[in-house]
């Protein structure tokens, strides 16, 4: 017979204040928006205007303006969010550490491979680890493909006012750095792109983790707690906690 | 001291109003406000006219062919009235041997025209480049009259006042620095020190050429973006003076160079329009006394002004590789795409 209820003991880590928490909310929503409406501009696929006259059909359908509009606006929801994200850093601890790829700690790079052997289901478990080191790059590298987005997008935008703000702090050293406003519009939509594939991935694992590891993963993007059995005191405990309440819960067990 | 504008108009027979007017036209042409119109008088009346050096590199020499159908002013007139030319392989009445033997004894230790040029108008004469510079085989793909085009680029712009790159092939590198530039050719930024006035299109408008050259005679370096272009004429986009934006705002573009879209005039930007990354006044100015822009004869701009743009091909797509629905409709002959299924390119 199977058990309906187990009594166990868990170790139970607050890792998102609810403020980080809807940070990440806001900018799936963002990202959404803007990767699908950066497709239309991209190749205006369908044309929802046939049969109108170009002012009417401007104020009337789905017109490029509109989608532009649209485009832009969630471009600044993104570029704000990031400097949330960036004042999160310092209002808790593991806003900022669980960020880091910490590949001067052993459990780093045995992690690695542990994580990935996990992953491919040759192990049934790795060590414990609230961020593993393969979530550390990965967050590090798309929120730095975030950055060059919002840096090319707001390029390519401050320029239709040359003397605006943006044209004169982004637009012109960023066209001189990329060459042409051409190779902006390639970088940024190849981006796109690879933001798209971290998506997909991503997604894939949180929900891998979720069912497979048992460790609340998706919890702590909405709760903003994860839950290790006890035993299992993960190693970059102290990313989270004060180095002192890991040394003691790891005396513990 | 050489005549200043005015005494040379003087001795031209050209009246005091003619003189206004000429002055007034010129003011709109260079970017300046009305107000500035005293201002263009007033250096008409002291400024002596400028000597110009005008030499020919790796190139097509189209950009002297546009230059000399400038309207607004006439080529004529500023040649002859507005700046001295003092040396250019092309346009000066003196040619062949008499012209290029001075040439030759420079370097038998002679003094030459072009010597005595840089002699007599030291730290006062404008360069101008046109065409790229070779460096591949020490430059010897690119020799005028003994002289290698790329010692010639280096030496001349000591002494200048200003320089100019005209044209995409100084300003970029042009065709000859397009993959796999065999000559390994540069744009002349790469050789010279000193800051350069990059005035790029292939060719650049008539009425820029003969703009940004005005300004310098009268009014020294123009305001310039980081790459060294006129902001007055290369401030904007294509794409932001383009008289069919409605039509892209609107979402209506052409699919085909020549279906039923193209003949109403609807936007080129899905045929590869390279307006909205392009810095030039073609959507403004237009070419040839405003009468027409290659967007407006119905074919998407190429980018002319662009930087590499050779190598942006092909010039019918919009980015280089990157995947849209249409690249999935051209996959198979005789497919139909099922989301735009008269709208397919290719069919
Ligand atoms: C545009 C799409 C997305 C982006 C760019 C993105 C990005 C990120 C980033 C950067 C983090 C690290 C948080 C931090 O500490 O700063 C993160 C964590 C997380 N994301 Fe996403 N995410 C996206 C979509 C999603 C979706 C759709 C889900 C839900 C299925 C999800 C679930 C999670 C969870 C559960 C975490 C916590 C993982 C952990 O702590 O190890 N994300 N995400
Ligand atoms: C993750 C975030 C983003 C994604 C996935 C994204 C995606 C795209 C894509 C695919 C394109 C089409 C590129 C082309 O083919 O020319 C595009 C264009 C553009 N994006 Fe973004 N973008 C993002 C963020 C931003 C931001 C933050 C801004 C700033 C306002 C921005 C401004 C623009 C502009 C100005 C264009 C060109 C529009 C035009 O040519 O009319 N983008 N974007
Ligand atoms: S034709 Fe070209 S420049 Fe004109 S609106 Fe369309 S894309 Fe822009
Ligand atoms: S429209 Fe484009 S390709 Fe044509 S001349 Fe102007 S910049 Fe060059």
């Amino acid at each position: 017979m199977v058990a309906n209820v187990v009594k166990k003991a868990f170790y139970r880590f607050y890792l998102f204040q609810p403020g980080l928490r809807i940070w990440h909310w806001i900018q799936f929503l963002a990202i959404l928006v803007l990767f699908i409406t950066g497709l239309y501009i991209g190749d205006p696929f369908f044309i929802g205007s046939i049969g109108w006259e170009a002012n009417d059909a401007y104020a009337h359908v789905l017109s490029m303006d509109l989608i532009r509009l649209i485009h832009f606006a969630a471009g600044y929801i993104l570029l704000f969010a990031f400097l949330y994200r960036i004042f999160l850093m310092f209002t808790k601890k593991s806003h900022f550490s669980l960020l880091i790829p910490k590949f001067w700690k052993p459990w780093f790079w045995k992690g690695i491979i542990e994580v990935l052997l996990f992953y491919a289901f040759i192990k049934k478990s790795h060590l414990p680890l609230i961020r593993n080191p393969l979530a550390r790059i990965a967050y590090v590298f798309v929120l730095l493909l975030i950055f060059f987005e919002i840096w090319t997008g707001f390029a390519m935008y401050g320029l239709s006012d040359p003397s605006g703000f943006w044209a004169k702090f982004v637009s012109n050293w960023t066209l001189a750095f990329f060459g042409s406003e051409y190779e902006l519009h390639f970088w940024h939509h190849v981006v796109a792109w690879v933001i798209a594939i971290f998506v997909i991935v991503h997604v894939y694992m949180v929900f891998f983790n979720d069912f497979i590891a048992k460790e609340g993963e998706l919890s702590s993007m909405t709760a903003g707690v994860k839950y290790f059995p006890e035993g299992h005191l993960p190693e970059d405990c102290d990313d989270v906690a004060s180095q002192k309440e890991c040394k003691k819960l790891r005396e513990q067990s | 001291m050489g005549k200043t504008y005015w005494e040379t108009f003087k001795e031209a027979g050209i009246s005091r109003r003619e003189f206004l007017k000429f002055a007034t036209y010129i003011t709109g042409l260079m970017g300046l406000a009305p107000s500035m119109v005293p201002k263009v008088v007033h250096a008409l009346e002291t400024k002596e006219r400028i000597p110009v050096i005008w030499l020919h590199g790796l190139e097509c020499t189209g950009c002297t062919e546009s230059f000399i159908r400038s309207n607004a002013p006439y080529a004529s007139d500023l040649l002859l009235n507005l700046i001295t030319l003092e040396y250019d392989e092309t346009l000066t009445a003196a040619s062949g041997i008499l012209y290029e033997e001075s040439g030759k004894m420079v370097r038998a230790g002679l003094v030459g025209h072009l010597d005595k040029v840089v002699e007599e108008y030291k730290d006062r004469y404008i360069l101008i480049y046109e065409g790229g510079v070779p460096l591949g085989n020490d430059g010897k793909y690119c020799i005028v009259a003994g002289r290698s085009y790329k010692e010639d680029v280096i030496e001349l712009a000591h002494h200048a006042m200003a320089l100019i790159a005209m044209g995409t092939c100084s300003s970029w590198g042009g065709i000859q620095a397009a993959k796999p530039n065999p000559t390994e050719s540069v744009d002349v930024t790469k050789l010279v020190k000193k800051p350069v006035i990059r005035v790029p299109g292939c060719p650049p408008i008539p009425e820029v050429i003969t703009g940004t050259i005005l300004h310098i005679a009268l009014f020294g370096i123009p305001p310039v973006d980081d790459q060294g272009r006129p902001k007055q004429f290369f401030g904007n986009r294509i794409h932001d003076t383009c008289y069919r934006r409605p039509f892209f705002n609107a979402g209506q573009f052409v699919e085909k160079p020549d279906d039923e879209a193209a003949k109403k005039g609807w936007c080129l930007y899905k045929i590869g329009c390279r307006g909205p990354t392009t810095y030039a006044s073609c959507g403004n100015l237009r070419w040839f006394g405003g009468i027409s822009y290659p967007i407006q004869s119905g074919a998407p701009c190429i980018g002319c002004a662009d930087k590499n743009f050779w190598d942006k091909d092909p010039f019918f797509e919009r980015l280089k590789g990157v995947v849209t629905s249409k690249s999935w409709c051209g996959r198979r002959r005789n497919h139909r795409c099922p989301c735009r299924p008269r709208y397919c390119g290719r069919h």
